[in-house]
């Protein structure tokens, strides 16, 4: 065999995309089939892990096309003045219903205040934590957004058992610091300490804070945004 | 909380495009169930934009891709383009993430907002409400601007930035653009330097630069929309007006290196490829351009930008490509010039002129390949079926004079030219046209060929090695015999040795014989008063 000069992380990533898009239609479906049959399925686990897998890896792949621009030098925040509360309450919609079969509550606090992000890029953070929550929580998630110290501060917390001693850390993930060899790539981390980073507001940057406490005593993501 | 919100719903008018019906019915279930009532469900393009024409809509969700034919971009920029719909409409693209990247890089027309699938009804709810809250609070600003009552939308504006300042970043967008569009340029960029003050962000930043280049201010404009670029790769509204900006600057090299990146970075905006096809043209970059209008003709199939001037200028293009060899390489780039000039016609079949352009520049592909006989009986029927018309179009009458040049008909091609000078003189780019077209009716390569040496000339004669000079002058007029310049620059040429070394009466023939060629060189022509000075001067010597 010769050398057939493959560019494989654009075969993987034109791959990903039709994957992606796959998935996006199963989605819908399960959505729809959620709201025909909602007495059945409401309670449904199986339906619930159904939708909750399909989530998962709709969103690893999102992750995947995302890690591929950024390799490619092709990724950058489109940084814009947005309500916070308002996205954050259409961004909790689209896990509503998948949340209200498990059975978790969801809760919104933020001020009123206006913040400056790329709302793709955030969309794909907050999917990430949540869909994190929903695997590690007990019965809550609470969304919260305040201003402090000239950053927006998005929170996400839960009710569970909280990020193990070796996760919880500040600042930005390098691409070396992931460890292929644990079951746990942290690769969802890398991806959504990036998206941190790329916001940026003179010099500074933006990054993420893994801790545990708050106010659900569970685990905390919060994700700084200058 | 729900009863207001479901009454907001129930006022507006939707429209759902999507090409699954299992989709459509979804969305017609999940916009019910928000309280809207007036909704319409189409599959495609046409039956959308035949609704938008003869109904009113206040909401349009529609799917980006819609299989074959029109997608959610070219039916926005065709409703938005006839005014079928307007600003205070909102239109929703709903897309997969993955064609949203190809959306992003459209050079105009941005919908309202984007959709992304999957959907539910939870979402849809809570972003169409905002959505249409938004809309409402500024609808009496966007009814301004429908009317293009701009001053009055300015003051709504203002006004309006104390009032909503959840809406302060689309209303100092707006203020921009509006200031911009009256000219008024200092409120423009006081605009863009206000939401710069407190942050940098692209939309201002691209916003400031749009300012600057119709100021003049290019350098700056220019050194600041690459700096943009560099951390912005992705945005692609900056590279089209580096590009404007460089070629504003005459480099229009580097404008076109910058709009060859920004097509591999998105290749389907119809208005950038053919921006980078003209910019390749004028830069003599022949093959870029060929590619550039191929793809310009291939985006066109939905687009209402479509134009007959496209597929010419490719085949154009094509022509000059292939044309003087008589390979396998040419011989396709013949072959695929008329099959684009055949699909031009079918498209357009309703033009006879168009169908008579057409042939102009097929006969003169079979000249290009030496198939002359085939060439010359065509010209027959053509130049008879032409000397009907009056007055020829302009550039259906540069394409037939070229073609009669190519044939050798060069009395023929002059009158022509002369009387298209008549007709269209007084516009300058047409005079610059038909003038570049007298003095080197030859075909693009040997064009080149002969610019080359009369560069390599010039700097020959400047340099003082006047024997080189004469060699390389002469070598470009056996190119084009006729070519103005070049005769004057030979005959400066041979006075010049004349005057270093004195006698021979054989220079003064030869310097006769070239200012003869340019016996019927018009006045109008930019080499004219040269021509009469160096006459003058000719006829001193021989006294």
């Amino acid at each position: 065999m010769k050398n057939r000069n493959i560019d494989f992380s654009m075969v993987l990533a034109l791959a990903v995309h039709d994957m992606k898009n796959s998935l996006g239609m199963l989605l819908n479906s399960l959505d729809e089939l959620r709201a025909e049959n909602e007495a059945k399925l409401t309670e449904s686990s199986k339906f619930n892990t159904l939708q909750y897998e399909a989530e998962r890896i709709h969103n690893d792949l999102v992750q995947l096309l995302g890690i591929y621009r950024l390799g490619e030098n092709n990724l950058s925040a489109h940084i814009e003045e947005h309500s916070v509360s308002e996205f954050l309450s259409e961004h909790l919609a689209r896990h509503t219903p998948l949340l209200e079969g498990l059975g978790i509550e969801c809760s919104i606090e933020s001020d009123d205040i206006n913040g400056f992000f790329d709302t793709d890029l955030l969309t794909g953070v907050l999917n990430n934590t949540i869909n994190n929550a929903i695997r590690y929580t007990k019965s809550e998630i609470k969304l919260t957004a305040a201003e402090r110290e000239g950053y927006l501060v998005i929170r996400v917390e839960d009710d569970g058992e909280g990020y193990p001693e070796s996760m919880q850390h500040t600042g930005t993930l390098s691409f070396k610091s992931l460890d292929f060899n644990t079951g746990s790539t942290s690769l969802g981390l890398f991806f959504v300490s990036a998206v941190a980073n790329l916001h940026s507001e003179g010099d500074r940057k933006g990054y993420i804070k893994l801790h545990n406490g708050g106010e659900l005593g569970g685990g905390v993501f919060e994700i700084w945004l200058p | 909380m729900s009863t207001p919100v479901k009454s907001v719903f129930a006022k507006l008018s939707y429209l759902v495009v999507d090409d699954f019906e299992n989709f459509r019915i979804s969305m017609l279930h999940m916009l019910r169930s928000c309280g809207a009532d007036n909704i319409e469900l189409v599959a495609h393009a046409k039956p959308a934009i035949d609704y938008c024409t003869y109904n009113h809509v206040d909401v349009v969700l529609c799917d980006y891709n819609l299989g074959k034919g029109k997608n959610g971009q070219h039916i926005l920029e065709e409703l938005r383009y006839k005014k079928l719909l307007k600003r205070s409409s909102l239109f929703l693209m709903v897309t997969s993430e993955s064609s949203r990247e190809m959306v992003m890089g459209a050079r105009e027309y941005q919908p309202d907002a984007y959709l992304t699938k999957p959907i539910n009804h939870a979402m849809l709810e809570k972003r169409l409400s905002s959505l249409i809250s938004q809309r409402n609070a500024l609808l009496p600003i966007n009814r301004e601007i429908d009317r293009e009552n701009y001053p009055k939308a300015i003051s709504l504006c203002n006004a309006a930035l104390s009032r909503l300042p959840r809406y302060k970043t689309w209303l100092m967008k707006t203020l921009g653009e509006l200031y911009f569009l009256l000219g008024d340029l200092s409120y423009a960029i006081k605009v863009y330097d206000e939401v710069l003050s407190q942050r940098e962000l692209s939309w201002a930043r691209v916003g400031r630069n749009k300012v600057l280049l119709a100021n003049h201010r290019y350098d700056e404009a220019v050194e600041s929309l690459r700096k943009l670029i560099k951390s912005h790769p992705d945005y692609m509204e900056a590279y089209d007006l580096l590009a404007e900006g460089l070629e504003r600057q005459n480099r229009s090299g580097q404008a076109q290196n910058v709009l060859e990146l920004a097509t591999t970075r998105s290749p389907n905006a119809l208005l950038r490829q053919k921006h980078l096809a003209e910019l390749a043209e004028a830069n003599q970059d022949m093959e870029t351009a060929t590619e550039a209008w191929r793809q310009t003709v291939r985006l066109g199939a939905h687009s209402i930008h479509h134009s007959p001037n496209h597929h010419i200028a490719l085949a154009h293009a094509l022509c000059d490509l292939g044309d003087g060899d008589t390979d396998e390489g040419s011989q396709a780039l013949a072959h695929e010039a008329i099959s684009v000039l055949a699909s031009m016609e079918r498209q357009f079949s309703e033009s006879e002129t168009l169908e008579l352009h057409s042939l102009v520049i097929q006969c003169r592909i079979q000249a290009g390949r030496g198939e002359v006989e085939k060439a010359n009986s065509m010209l027959e029927s053509i130049s008879e079926r032409l000397s009907e018309i009056h007055p020829l179009e302009l550039e259906m009458g540069l394409d037939y004079a070229k073609t009669l040049y190519r044939l050798d008909n060069v009395r023929e091609a002059k009158t022509l030219l002369a009387r298209l000078h008549e007709s269209y003189g007084e516009d300058p780019e047409a005079a610059r046209k038909i003038e570049s077209l007298l003095d080197e009716p030859v075909s693009f390569r040997m064009k080149i060929k002969a610019r080359v040496l009369n560069r390599e000339g010039i700097a020959a004669f400047e340099s003082g090695a006047l024997k080189e000079a004469e060699e390389t002058f002469s070598k470009a007029l056996e190119i084009i015999p006729d070519h103005p310049a070049l005769n004057l620059n030979l005959i400066q040429v041979l006075i010049k040795q004349h005057e270093d070394n004195g006698s021979i009466d054989k220079l003064t023939d030869r310097c006769q014989q070239h200012i003869s060629r340019l016996d019927d060189l018009p006045e109008q022509h930019g080499q004219y008063r040269r021509y009469l000075a160096l006459q003058r001067k000719l006829k001193a010597l021989t006294l």
